[in-house]
């Protein structure tokens, strides 16, 4: 053959290979609302950036006319390119080539793609639509699955992982995102389940559609599994982006620093009203937020989930940090089982990629009850005391509020090692409520007294005057300065400009051992 | 299975043969052969007379039905801002719920007919108990 040829050649085989399952299939990928694999990186990464690795890559599989059967590109695109200038990694399952399927050689490629991307020390982004296992591959589809999860783990911690399930995800399958730290759910589109509607009607009987049972909105507000929601393929592309851009590229390095263009010393006057009189009345902690944060934007991670806790990515200064702050708009701003599991997840993310924390508090106390109790809140709620105290990022906290009993050293109070503590002049920090404690510490006086309710009444008044105030907790230095609202911003700013150099070590062992 | 030992005592040296007198595992050849550890018999505690108590079965709650309201934590019902009969929008506040410090405006999850209401101002609520029903 001429070399003319064998470079035609070339070009009709990269050809194949990039049409995955064939126009058909392709179709059909589009005619569900879904993007094909390949449009999915294209439109993900910076243009033209992509370079794939693995084109020709084929299955050796013999079993059940396997032998006769061509998966171009094995049912997944990988490689590498990059966002916004940044190096990634990238896989994108096919579901137009076998359903997607994994088998020995799909989850190789998956597994090259992993290497270099611990090994570049730069962030991988798995696309997932996938039928699951390659069944006619047997083992060697286990095989790979387990080989997948195994660098998960390894990389966790090093790298950011994120998920995107764009597809169906079930079985094994559900399981490397479920390693991975973010995980992003097109709604209507995506499923995520261990066993599909028909098994579970099978198993318990119970009748549930594919939507409800593990469907995006289902996990991103019953499960917690999924951390982000988007209504269509773009949408979440652009969402990973996004949250690419609060994130370092590894263990090793910081977040970008972006000029936002808002004054670090910009005053945020709003905030002196924004606490209600009546300390029983509600309010929107995202207002706080918005109002602290560069330009008021926020990403929020988890938001329908545990909504009495908040977790969102911010930027002040330019400088990326991770915002955990109670919610008083819902259940009170309680702590929970699941706001402490979620908030946990967020301070240990937050903490191996170098991103300062900032905490605003406003937190009555845990949320009692049989539910919470049979739930093991203790072991849960433990997650959050053990997270904070383990991280050794910048560790900023501004009581707006209420910080009662528990519940206020778990929300990175100066005992579990807070760098910064400011309170407002709002602030109520004690040890519990004015309620409760003066029904124990005056117990005898308001048996005794001829009028005991209007005793009690008069206690209650006599504690929260003597103690829901931050004065207590300043005279011993808890926390380091009471603050007007308004330059919550400055101060914030301010000591994450002063915490730049810390640095904080642990004493040396294997790993520690949170109650998971 | 006999085993032989050499055992040297004060520099005398005793060769000693060992046979272990419990039954043969039957094992394949090629496996090695775990010896149990050396482990103080439990102690046997005295067992309780009865069988433990079977917990009650659950009150039959009133069914989950779409328009019920339930309360989302323990606390006391401070107002209730609406009456049977009355037609309430989505986002409307039905009652007010004081717990955890906070008085906990309780709204209507969508639009509809109130077309029960389970609890009085002041009767004390668990999580999960039904608050409103709408129609």
């Amino acid at each position: 053959m001429k070399v003319s040829e064998l470079i035609d050649d070339l070009k009709r085989r990269r050809e194949k290979v990039h049409l995955g399952g064939g126009p058909k299939r392709i179709e059909s990928q589009h005619k569900k609302g879904k993007m094909t694999a390949r449009e999915r990186i294209e439109y993900f990464l910076d243009k033209d950036s992509f370079v794939e690795t693995d084109t020709f890559v084929e299955h050796r599989s013999t079993e059940f006319d396997m032998d006769k059967t061509e998966v171009p590109g094995e049912g997944v695109v990988t490689g590498y390119g990059t966002v916004d200038g940044r190096l990634v990694y990238v896989f994108a399952q096919d579901f137009t080539a076998m359903g997607g399927s994994l088998g020995e050689y799909h989850a190789q490629k998956i597994c090259k793609v992993m290497d270099m991307a611990l090994k570049m020390g730069a962030p991988l982004i798995g696309l997932n639509d996938s039928g699951g296992a390659r069944i006619q591959e047997g083992v060697d589809a286990l095989s790979g699955y387990g080989s997948i999860f195994y660098r998960n783990t390894i990389a966790s911690g090093v790298i950011p992982q994120i998920s995107a399930i764009m597809g169906p995800c079930a079985g094994g399958a559900v399981y490397s995102p479920a390693l991975t730290d973010f995980v992003f759910m097109v709604n209507g589109t995506s499923q995520i389940f261990i066993t599909g509607p028909q098994v579970v009607k099978a198993v318990t009987g119970e009748d549930v559609t594919q939507e409800e049972l593990g469907g995006a909105m289902t996990h991103s507000s019953k499960s917690g599994v999924a951390h982000f929601v988007a209504s269509d393929d773009k949408e979440c592309l652009d969402q990973i982006r996004m949250l690419l851009s609060y994130l370092p590229s590894n263990n090793l390095e910081e977040a970008p620093l972006i000029d936002t263009g808002d004054d670090v010393n910009r005053i945020a006057a709003e905030l002196d009203s924004i606490i209600p009189d009546n300390p029983n009345k509600a309010y929107d902690m995202k207002d706080v937020i918005r109002a602290v944060v560069d330009n008021g934007e926020f990403m929020e991670v988890m938001a329908g989930y545990a909504r009495n806790i908040i977790t969102c990515y911010a930027r002040i200064g330019g400088r990326s940090v991770g915002i955990i702050a109670n919610q008083p708009n819902f259940l009170a701003g309680s702590l929970d089982i699941d706001a402490s599991d979620k908030a946990a997840r967020f301070v240990r993310t937050c903490d191996a990629f170098n991103i300062p924390l900032v905490n605003f508090v406003d937190v009555p106390g845990y949320l009692p009850g049989t539910n919470q109790e049979y739930g093991g809140i203790e072991r849960h709620g433990a997650k959050l005391l053990y997270a904070y105290s383990e991280a050794t990022v910048p560790k900023i906290t501004v009581i707006t509020r209420k910080a009662y009993g528990g519940a206020y050293i778990a929300m990175c109070s100066r005992h579990l090692g807070a760098d910064a503590v400011f309170a407002w002049p709002t602030a109520e920090i004690a040890v519990m409520g004015p309620d409760g404690a003066a029904n124990i510490v005056f117990k005898k006086e308001i048996e005794e007294s001829e009028n005991p309710a209007e005793t009690r009444q008069q206690k209650i008044e006599e504690y929260r005057e003597k103690f829901a105030n931050p004065y207590k907790a300043a005279a011993r230095g808890y926390i380091d300065d009471v603050i007007e609202p308004r330059y919550t911003r400055q101060y914030i700013a301010q000591s994450l400009e002063m915490l730049r150099s810390k640095r904080e070590t642990r004493p040396a062992k294997k790993h520690g051992n949170m109650p998971v | 299975m006999m085993k032989k030992y050499r055992i040297t005592v004060n520099g005398n040296t005793y060769e000693v043969e060992v046979e272990e007198l419990t039954g043969e595992v039957e094992r394949p050849s090629y496996a090695p052969t775990p010896q149990p550890l050396a482990t103080p018999s439990a102690p046997t505690a005295p067992r309780p007379a009865t069988t433990a108590p079977q917990p009650k079965s659950q009150a039959a709650k009133p069914a989950e039905a779409p328009g019920a309201v339930t309360s989302p934590m323990p606390g006391t019902i401070l107002d209730v801002k609406v009456k049977e009969g009355d037609e309430v929008k989505k986002g409307q506040v039905l009652m007010i719920l004081e717990a955890m410090k906070m008085e906990n405006e309780i709204m209507a999850p969508s639009d509809g007919r109130v077309k029960t209401i389970y609890v009085q101002k002041g009767a004390s609520v668990n999580t999960g108990d039904p608050l409103v029903e709408l129609s």
